[in-house]
């Protein structure tokens, strides 16, 4: 647990600190920011490296064993249904609690003057989310291949791009790269592998892979067809 | 005082967090209630972890909410502002380049990769690959809030270059790629600098925050994705000359 600490808390200095510095770089040289107004950032940054150092402890020791759990008890019962309503219902949970999703949907909120809500946003990309868990898990029991999915999804994408109200596309892909987190990542993993463990016998490999790239596309399609309903 | 006192005002950021971390750990409980029935001390350790989680989030909210949030904002307007914004283009791509470069995840992708190719591509000429194509996107991204061009108009060409880039990279490249999106999307892009883009779409002339200010992440998740199938194309090419 100690060299836990000392990993997490490399990471989060390493993710931090870098970005940090040009902000300071860019406050000095170009910006000039009354400081009294700029310190509020040094505070935030300072918030956010102890939020997340303790936050990924959480994670490891807490929400990614059960995550395990969970995700590899799923595929033991044998039952598709089963499998495929609880990874629905597992992909919504994880999003859920990801805090970059939370970040974006204050941002769309505020930006937005409350158009789009903050809990309307997060509840989308989750379904975004559980949706592509769901059809990712299909795929690895009916063994269709990797490529057609992505395929499929990437071409609904593009069609819906140029359907849906301009104002909520950028938001639509934006929501897409913020589910990528410290928490859905895991989780999509293990129940991935989990599943291919059970169900296949095939390379495990292979067939894990692509998963975190599916659930990212989930968000954007679920994001536009709120453009949809909406416009 | 002033800059502190906001800092300090808990309440609503108290419940956002009851309500993101309730859905897992009620889900959890079902399960352990069920079928999993682990033993307590298994349990104990997990609802340590949890109130570490929503202690850690509650802390991360409230420092990007009062922080980061408006100062972003507060510079991307003053940038947006000045009177030579093409300036913005050579400041992106350095943000990319060194945010990319110290980011974990990316060496752990890199890693990967030159596992992936069998060690013929060497991890440094990943995390070059990798680091150069963010920085080319930010900078990319920058160049389009500037100009006011609509993000479809760089990722579908980009979604399709890598449907097309798909067929000459073995599968193993590709799965790798396509996770690969999320790597370079840390923290610090999602909160800060997204804050900086919508201050500065705020701010240039004929330039609408909800249009040109998001889109900055999903073009941050590209990168990754083409960059690595790039070394993928080139891994399979030389594989079949040899």
């Amino acid at each position: 647990m100690k060299s836990d600490l000392k990993e997490n808390l490399k990471e989060v200095v390493l993710a931090v600190l870098p970005i940090t510095l040009v902000v300071i770089l860019l406050q000095v040289f170009l910006v000039s920011l009354p400081w009294a107004e700029f310190s509020r950032f040094l505070i935030g940054a300072a918030m956010v490296l102890l939020g997340l150092l303790l936050f990924l402890q959480g994670v490891k020791i807490g929400l990614l064993p059960m995550g395990e759990a969970v995700g590899s008890e799923l595929p033991k019962h044998g039952s598709m249904f089963f499998l495929l309503f609880f990874a629905f219902v597992l992909g919504f949970a994880v999003t859920v609690a990801e805090p970059d999703v939370r970040v974006l949907a204050h941002q769309v909120d505020k930006v937005s003057d409350g158009l789009v809500g903050s809990n309307l946003l997060i509840l989308t990309v989750a379904a975004g989310v559980a949706f592509f868990v769901t059809m990712a898990m299909l795929r690895i029991v009916l063994r269709v291949p990797i490529a057609w999915l992505y395929g499929a999804s990437y071409l609904i994408i593009i069609v819906l791009s140029y359907i849906a109200p301009a104002s909520f596309v950028p938001i639509a892909f934006d929501s897409g790269g913020v589910t990528t987190g410290p928490v859905t990542v895991p989780f999509i993993l293990a129940l991935g592998l989990g599943t291919v463990a059970v169900m296949g016998g095939r390379s495990s490999f292979a067939d894990g892979f692509g998963l975190v790239g599916l659930a990212s596309v989930g968000p954007v399609i679920g994001v536009m067809i709120l453009g949809l309903i909406y416009g | 005082m002033n800059t502190i006192l906001p800092f300090l005002d808990f309440s609503h950021v108290f419940m956002e967090v009851l309500l993101a971390l309730a859905p897992l750990a009620a889900f959890f409980l079902f399960f352990q209630l069920l079928y999993l029935k682990l033993p307590q001390e298994f349990v104990v350790n997990m609802v340590k972890g949890v109130f570490l989680c929503a202690c850690g989030l509650i802390l991360f909210l409230q420092g990007v909410q009062v922080g980061f949030m408006p100062v972003g904002t507060a510079m991307g307007e003053v940038l947006g502002a000045m009177n030579k914004p093409w300036l913005l283009i050579p400041i992106g791509f350095f943000l990319g380049l060194v945010a990319t470069i110290a980011e974990p995840a990316v060496h752990i992708l890199s890693y990967e990769v030159e596992k992936a190719s069998s060690g013929s591509i060497r991890e440094k000429t990943i995390l070059a690959t990798l680091s150069l194509g963010v920085a080319l996107f930010v900078a990319l991204g920058m160049a389009k809030i500037i100009y006011g061009v609509p993000i479809h108009h760089i990722l579908v060409p980009g979604y399709l270059l890598a449907l097309l880039m798909m067929r000459f990279c073995e599968a193993t490249f590709v799965a790798i790629a396509f996770d690969a999106g999320g790597v370079a999307t840390g923290p610090m892009t999602v909160t800060f600098v997204l804050a900086v883009a919508l201050g500065m779409a705020s701010a240039i002339d004929g330039r609408d925050p909800i249009l040109d200010g998001f889109g900055l992440i999903a073009l941050v998740a590209m990168a990754p994705i083409l960059s690595v199938m790039a070394l993928g194309m080139i891994v399979t090419y030389a594989k079949k000359r040899s």
